[in-house]
């Protein structure tokens, strides 16, 4: 069984007395340990797509199963504990709270998960380790490049050890050259860890980059390769 | 308690919004402790000189005498006087005759109302007497009148001078007796300097044909506040006569008691709008921040955070908000309170007549006096305030979908 599924999904927004369909009967399976980029212009559904790979948005029609669990229909109480338990997120910018320290803020999720401070701070000096962002446990989002932000967000994502990790437009606001680390680091997880990623890009770096290259155009899957 | 901690950041992040906040907060807080012990304080002293001239802090009368003070209800105290006197925590017990009549001087007649009093006992406790000396002090029985100074003067009367007065006796004839002017007081309440007439007590008894009668036992407690207790012992005492009625200051006294409730329901007035207003204040300031950390909140749903616990990190917020303003309120508060029972406000600056509130005259400087009890209950008021600030704009963020607010930039 694939670790997501998902089975003639469509979303339709409404926009004033007009229907906006961003998605339109798309099936898509993705296993364990993968690393997809989901490719395509401007407006062809690829953030609305993760949307409702991680959760954050329910499909208007069609299932989604992720780790052997329809969850298109879930109330927000579930959906939340989902995204909680099973899903990393990292986001093109401003991803971080700003008030709190880069070691507070990767911190977060297992605080939410209600995991002690000791066991959580020794989970922030090995990832931090890993993602040469030591000495910067102390630093405000503010203080900290692009880049270290979201090397950040990738220890907030991966703290708490999720089955997926989504990521949109993830090098978007990053110079090539610190999109590529940050690339490469990601494929190291992937390789080491095998967790599954999944990207939205338009990137053509990210995308060579790319075990699996799924294209979107209008909603609709255009290739799969 | 990691909430607590990001909540607190969280406060400051827009410093100066949030001191702005607190300071409306505390500010209005010690506005209200402050002006609240004021008043207390100026209440106090007003129902002690009241309580002292008049009925005391409790008192016992045969039945109805308080609503129409007809002099038919007088009564034999027999042995109360030295029983009550006996209580815990009553100070005086001061037997008093009121009978009405008619004063006369050779040249001009007033109504009066004859007063018999005890003198010795009131000399220390009647503010009425509180400045003669014990050589100015009427005996128990004799002549020697103390009046009102304005009565005096519209009797056109002197020191030394002998009128006459005249009232119904109890069987109905009428009396007139000569006294003479023994001493002058000077109140500062108009109508009491107009009818003031204290004589002693044993004669005007004797006069109205009534021997050892009296119409009022006034009992002065050591504190005011003490009253709750001393009522039942009272009520205990005169339980075997069931003609006689114990009343506290303010049912015996509806007048000044019904004047300070109503100047202290309009001051509670202004303190409920000035809170209300800075509620208002709590309101916006709390929405702001939700508002602004739309995207924010929107990044914590996704990682997982529910959207009660959003709720509350915003009911945290406003709780520390109102923590700080009400330790900051209270200590203001009590500052102001120090500086107005040290100092007080001093009406001679604003007014020179005398002043005079529901019949009682008080110290033209007012002084606070500390009601604790009530500053804490209003500084727990502050915070439930906060709290009950924080509704609208938690539930505000529990509202954010998190796809719509990451499309936020
Ligand atoms: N809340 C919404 N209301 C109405 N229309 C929406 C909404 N969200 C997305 N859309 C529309 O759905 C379509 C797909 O949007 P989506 O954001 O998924 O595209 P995208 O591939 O992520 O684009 P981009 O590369 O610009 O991020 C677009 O036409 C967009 O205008
Ligand atoms: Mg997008």
């Amino acid at each position: 069984m694939p670790l997501i599924e998902l089975k003639s999904v469509s979303k339709i927004y409404p926009l004033g007395n007009q229907q906006v369909v961003a998605v339109e009967d798309l099936s898509l399976q993705i296993e364990a340990g993968e690393f997809t980029v989901l490719a395509g212009p401007s407006g062809s559904g690829k953030t609305t797509l993760l949307n409702m790979i991680g959760c954050l948005d329910r499909p208007s029609n069609g299932e989604v199963w992720l780790d052997a669990e329809e969850v298109g229909q879930a109330d927000s109480k579930t959906l939340s504990q989902i995204r909680l338990n099973k899903i990393g997120f990292i986001f093109q910018s401003f991803n971080l709270v700003p008030v709190l320290t880069a070691a507070e803020n990767a911190e977060f999720t297992m605080m939410l998960m209600g995991i002690g401070k000791k066991q959580r701070r020794q989970r922030i000096v090995d990832l931090f380790a890993q993602l040469g962002l030591q000495g910067l446990e102390d630093r405000k989002p503010n203080d900290l490049s692009g880049g270290q932000q979201q090397r950040v967000a990738i220890a907030r994502a991966m703290a708490a050890e999720p089955a997926v990790v989504l990521a949109d437009e993830p090098t978007a606001s990053l110079d090539t050259q610190t999109s590529e680390e940050l690339l490469a680091l990601m494929k190291e997880l992937n390789r080491e860890q095998g967790t599954t990623f999944i990207f939205s890009s338009h990137d053509p770096l990210v995308i060579s980059h790319a075990q699996r290259v799924v294209s979107l155009r209008d909603g609709r899957l255009e290739s799969d390769r | 308690m990691d909430l607590f901690l990001l909540a607190w950041k969280n406060l400051w992040r827009s410093r100066r919004r949030t001191l702005i906040t607190l300071a409306a907060l505390s500010f209005s807080l010690m506005l209200v402790q402050g002006f609240h012990n004021l008043s207390f304080g100026v209440y106090s002293e007003m129902i002690d000189s009241g309580v002292r001239a008049g009925t005391g802090h409790l008192v016992v009368y045969q039945q109805d005498y308080v609503a129409g003070r007809d002099e038919k209800f007088s009564f034999d105290p027999q042995k109360l006087v030295s029983q009550i006197s006996d209580l815990d925590g009553v100070e005086a017990v001061l037997p008093r005759l009121y009978l009405p009549g008619l004063a006369q001087s050779s040249r001009e007649s007033r109504g009066i109302l004859l007063t018999g009093v005890d003198p010795s006992a009131e000399h220390m406790i009647n503010p009425f007497l509180k400045n003669l000396t014990a050589e100015q002090l009427p005996t128990l029985s004799g002549r020697e009148a103390v009046l009102g100074s304005r009565l005096l003067k519209e009797l056109q009367l002197k020191p030394g001078n002998k009128f006459v007065v005249t009232l119904q006796r109890r069987d109905g004839e009428l009396v007139s007796e000569m006294f003479r002017v023994h001493s002058v007081v000077t109140t500062g309440i108009k109508n009491v300097d107009k009818s003031l007439l204290l004589v002693g007590r044993e004669r005007a008894a004797a006069m109205a044909g009534m021997p050892g009668e009296v119409h009022e036992l006034a009992v002065v407690l050591q504190d005011q506040r003490a009253d709750r207790q001393v009522f039942p012992l009272l009520q205990a005492l005169l339980h075997d006569r069931p003609q006689l009625r114990a009343l506290s200051w303010d049912e015996a006294m509806p007048n000044l008691s019904n004047a300070i409730k109503l100047d202290y329901a309009s001051q509670k007035f202004i303190f409920v709008i000035m809170l209300l207003i800075v509620t208002i204040g709590v309101i916006n300031t709390l929405l702001m921040s939700v508002m602004e950390r739309f995207r924010e909140f929107g990044v914590m749903l996704a990682v997982g955070a529910s959207t009660l616990r959003l709720r509350v990190l915003v009911f945290v917020e406003a709780f520390l908000l109102g923590v700080v303003a009400m330790l900051l309120g209270s200590i203001f508060g009590s500052l102001l309170t120090w500086y107005l029972s040290a100092v007080g406000i001093d009406l001679r600056d604003f007014i020179d007549s005398s002043l005079e509130f529901g019949g009682v005259v008080f110290d033209p400087i007012m002084r606070a006096s500390w009601d604790l009890p009530y500053m804490l209950q209003i500084a727990g008021f502050m915070l439930l305030l906060s709290l009950a600030a924080a509704v609208y704009p938690a539930i505000k963020a529990g509202r954010i979908l998190p796809a719509e607010a990451l499309r936020h930039h």
